[in-house]
């Protein structure tokens, strides 16, 4: 079966339903397709809780909040970039606005902002803490005004059909006949987000596996800056489950089993608001010498709301006190949360420029899923869900200037015909006797043991290890579901499939970079090294694992310098 | 801690429906959700049932749980208070399989009550700050904080006939109607007007008992048909 | 969906089993409606014919019909009104409050109507 629009947009979070709302904006003749894996509402981004940040007021300015991301992240992010990240944010608050997003205000009916990790001046701006629930909702709502905007919900991307390194279109399960639908189009933006989920303790949500980011780079589409991941430091024990950094931005302190607020000692200036990897790396060392609590789901650290009082945390907080009296038994109000730093975000991702172009024409990529790189080697909070609003409208935008341009070309049957063959023939009628849950559940640990936050050589190595053990048992996976309709066995076996490609890439991107910048941190070379390792990881894919290349970090304006808080 | 439960799920393979046990080992703090992976993961594949943030936001989990909806998610097995728990699909909606149900039409229903931003003056190009007090905030936000579960349209007696709108999409509709930067309540009065809106309610409220965020829409609704019945007087007469 | 889905009762709180009473007695008051318009109807046929359909159903034996009726029509006047309350967006937040009230009320109203029915019916 097949359909036909300009332009497919795969994934429905934020940077998907943004670029959406662009390319539809953009001409109304346009026929656009948003294809998601799961109801554009209930995607990963509705989890974030913090904020968006950007320059809205007189006391802040560009070049600060410039300037800000780009010590953030350990100065590998690409400064043309970030220069025209922070000039088109504010817009995209003033049009969420409008379009209804609950902003918290001021006593005044201004839009509110509050201190974040990293950024010097207060510039998040929030809704309560359910920054990305009220996003996504108020973008999803604007969607629907659009009569040229398609929705094809509940469609599992499998492939992307690309000729002659020009995009054609992908092919898609609909996942309530179990059909395979080939969409064919001008032009494809993947939106699909990260690839959190390769790690057991994350913030993730369950379908957040990296199905774009692994069939781009089957495809062809290399990887960029793939070992960097994320580690937030306030992670819920033992579910995972956020605990926004606006905890700490609204006043909440970390404190060790002596009480003490240790984050004296690693960041004397910005304390608990310091970048997320400075903050992890304090809290990991503490619990490794011993000043951790000991509970019954491991060691963990407080964090303390108690002196902010209920008034505070009721307003400014209400998820997270739900959360943690939900999750963890434990009310903000009168006791720590315990926390401990989780797997959080891709800082990697498909190589695009700072048009969200990869190297195929027509292929886009925006989002968490994309790497242009802004965030570098080390993401500040707030600045993701920014990063979707901007690259997203860039995407959309772009998308639908290619293709008004183009000319439409049919994708060639032979692709959809071996697709076919080889999802139904070869997979879904495979038996075998591994289980694909036993294979996530071993690459999890693996992942959280040897990629973590303190990463060596012989650790790294005994993950590239498993991993490559893990894909060989991966050829004897059993589907146990052999209905078409609505089969989760298949998805989970596929999405397991595209983590070990990823889990490669992320392994041995680390054991190349044999230095420590932001967030990958290296004990056996634990300082930066700008002489050799000031560039960016690209990852191309071949039978026989990832081929590396590496290519210059863009600066403008600011050249390295130590990175202190 | 060494406890263990049995689960019976009311499972659909596209024909019938049958009734499957399964026994979970459990601890302290493990929801229904987690134990519903257990059971995928280690004793059958095949059980399908929708799931993604696990922290009850996305609204993806509501099922009925010992026959009342519930996010899956963040019902702890423990605190039900029983050793069997009864799992089954929601009500008022078509199974597909399984603990699948088909939400198709409910967003449907959503999207008709046009649930944006209706204004004049919406410059995409170059927007302007429009600003809204804190009390202007207060007296519509407790109702966008709708997940969209299903849970209110799955208990609500009207319902059961398929074309209602449902406890959810009149909800919407109202949240839109009290933002201080809408234009578009008299569209929506005539939205809900009809024979399949907010005439249907009467008041069994039991969408406000069961909503996992205890949004009232019980009380959105009820404001909504006062409106709508001086919108409908209004229109009579040409007012 | 089925129509057998009229039947079911929704929900276990007291507000769903409040609906689902309010629609049962609100069918059994309309078919005790068309009986109370049959039995007027026969004043056509003349006097004694409707004086002996009211020997026979107004008495002992009848008694236990007329006191459930009696607890339908009230239940289904004073639940209305709490609906009526409510409908026009008045006293949502004290609603828990309203319903038992409605309950209590129902029961006063039914023991005092049917203790005066008995009396009459018993002519004691």
């Amino acid at each position: 079966m097949k359909v036909q629009h300009d332009i497919v947009i795969v994934g429905a979070g934020l940077a998907g339903m943004r670029a959406a709302i662009a390319a539809a904006e953009k001409s109304r003749e346009l026929s656009i397709a948003v294809v998601s894996k799961t109801y554009p509402i209930r995607c990963h981004s509705v989890c974030a809780e913090g904020g968006t940040a950007a320059v809205l007021r007189e006391d802040d300015s560009f070049d600060l909040h410039a300037w800000d991301t780009i010590k953030g992240s350990d100065f590998l992010a690409d400064q043309d970039a970030v220069e025209l990240f922070v000039r088109e944010m504010p817009k995209e608050i003033l049009r969420l606005n409008s379009w209804g997003c609950p902003w918290s205000r001021l006593e005044d009916g201004r839009i509110a902002q509050r201190p974040f990790g990293g950024h010097s001046v207060d510039r998040t701006v929030f809704a309560a803490d359910r920054t990305g629930f009220h996003e996504v909702h108020t973008l999803y709502e604007r969607m629907l005004m659009y009569p040229n905007i398609v929705r094809y919900d509940e469609y599992f991307l499998t492939s992307l059909v690309i000729e002659d390194n020009e995009v054609r279109g992908i092919t898609a399960i609909e996942l309530k006949t179990g059909d395979l639908i080939l969409f064919e189009a001008k032009a494809v933006i993947l939106a699909t987000g990260g690839a959190g989920r390769l790690y057991g303790f994350t913030t993730y949500s369950h379908t957040v596996t990296g199905d774009g980011m692994a069939i781009a780079y089957r495809a062809g589409v290399p990887l960029k800056d793939m070992e960097f991941v994320q580690f937030h430091p306030t992670g819920l024990v033992p579910s995972g489950i956020l605990m926004t950094e606006a905890c700490r931005g609204e006043g909440g302190y970390l404190r060790n089993k002596l009480g003490e607020r240790f984050m004296q000692k690693y960041a004397p200036e910005r304390m608990e608001l310091a970048p997320r990897d400075v903050v992890a790396r304090a809290m990991y060392t503490e619990i490794r010498e011993g000043r951790g609590f000991e509970g019954p789901y491991g060691p963990y650290i407080a964090l303390d709301l108690t002196h902010l009082g209920e008034d505070r945390i009721n307003e400014r907080l209400p998820l997270i006190r739900d959360a943690a009296m939900k999750f963890a038994g434990v009310d903000p109000v009168e006791e720590p949360i315990p926390v401990r730093p989780v797997a959080h975000y891709t800082m990697g991702g498909v190589h695009t420029n700072i048009n969200c172009e990869t190297t195929v024409k027509g292929l886009y990529a925006a989002g968490e899923v994309a790497c242009v790189s802004i965030h570098g080697a080390n993401r500040l909070g707030s600045n993701s869900t920014a990063e979707c609003l901007v690259f997203g409208r860039i995407a959309g935008e772009k998308a639908a200037e290619y293709a008004l341009s183009k000319e439409f070309r049919h994708a060639p049957q032979e692709a959809y015909k071996a697709e076919e063959k080889r999802i139904f023939d070869e997979f879904l009628g495979k038996s075998g006797d591994e289980s694909a849950y036993q294979i996530k559940k071993e690459l999890n640990e693996t992942m959280d043991k040897n990629l973590w936050i303190f990463r060596r050589a012989e650790g790294i190595k005994e993950a590239i290890r498993k991993i490559k053990e893990l894909k060989e048992r991966y050829r004897n996976v059993e589907i146990v579901d052999r209905e078409r309709k609505f089969n989760t066995d298949l998805l989970t076996a596929f999405e397991v499939g595209f983590m070990l490609d990823l889990a490669e890439v992320v392994a041995i991107g680390a054991l190349n970079r044999t230095e420590s910048r932001g967030a990958h941190f290296r004990e056996d070379y634990p300082k930066r090294d700008d002489v050799n390792w000031l560039k960016h990881t690209l990852a191309y894919y071949t039978p026989d694992g990832p081929k590396f290349d590496y290519i210059p970090v863009t600066i403008t304006k600011w050249e390295p310098v130590e990175r202190k808080y | 801690m060494g406890s263990e439960v049995t689960f019976r799920i009311k499972r659909f393979d596209g024909e019938k429906s049958y009734w499957q046990t399964f026994k979970v080992p459990v601890y302290r703090g493990m929801t229904v959700l987690e134990g519903l992976y257990y059971i995928k993961e280690n004793y059958d594949g095949t059980l399908a049932f929708r799931a993604s943030c696990r922290m009850s936001v996305c609204g993806s989990c509501a099922i009925k749980i010992n026959g009342k909806p519930r996010l899956a998610c963040e019902t702890q097995i423990l605190s039900l208070g029983s050793s069997n728990i009864d799992i089954e699909p929601l009500d008022n909606f078509k199974v597909i399989k399984d603990l699948i149900t088909d939400f198709e039409g409910f967003f449907k229903k959503h999207e008709h009550v046009k649930p944006y931003i209706i204004r004049k003056d919406d410059n995409y190009e170059n927007p302007t700050e429009i600003l809204q007090t804190p009390e202007q905030l207060y007296a519509y936000y407790d109702f966008t904080l709708c997940i969209k579960c299903g849970a209110c349209y799955s208990v609500c007696p009207a319902a059961a006939r398929e074309d209602y709108l449902g406890p959810a999409a009149i909800t919407a509709a109202y949240r839109f109607n009290a933002d201080s930067r809408d234009g578009g309540s008299e569209i929506r009065y005539a939205l809900v007007c009809g024979d399949n809106g907010v005439w249907r309610c009467h008041f069994a409220a039991e969408c406000s008992e069961v909503c996992p965020k205890q949004i009232d829409p019980a009380k959105a609704v009820q404001k909504m048909r006062v409106k709508a019945a001086l919108h409908t007087i209004k229109s009579i007469f040409g007012w | 969906m089925s129509w057998t889905n009229w039947f079911r009762i929704s929900g276990k709180s007291l507000f769903g089993i409040a609906f689902s009473l309010h629609r049962l007695t609100g069918v059994v008051l309309a078919i005790y409606l068309c009986m109370h318009l049959t039995y007027l109807t026969s004043l056509k046929f003349g006097k004694e014919f409707y004086e002996s359909l009211i020997k026979t159903t107004v008495s002992p034996t009848f008694l236990v019909f007329d006191i459930l009726l009696i607890l339908a029509g009230v239940y289904h006047g004073v639940n209305g009104l709490r609906l009526i309350l409510h409908e026009f967006g008045l006293a949502y937040e004290s609603r828990r409050t309203l319903l038992y009230a409605a309950f209590v009320l129902t029961l006063v109203l039914w023991f005092v109507a049917s203790y005066q029915m008995y009396r009459f019916v018993m002519g004691v």
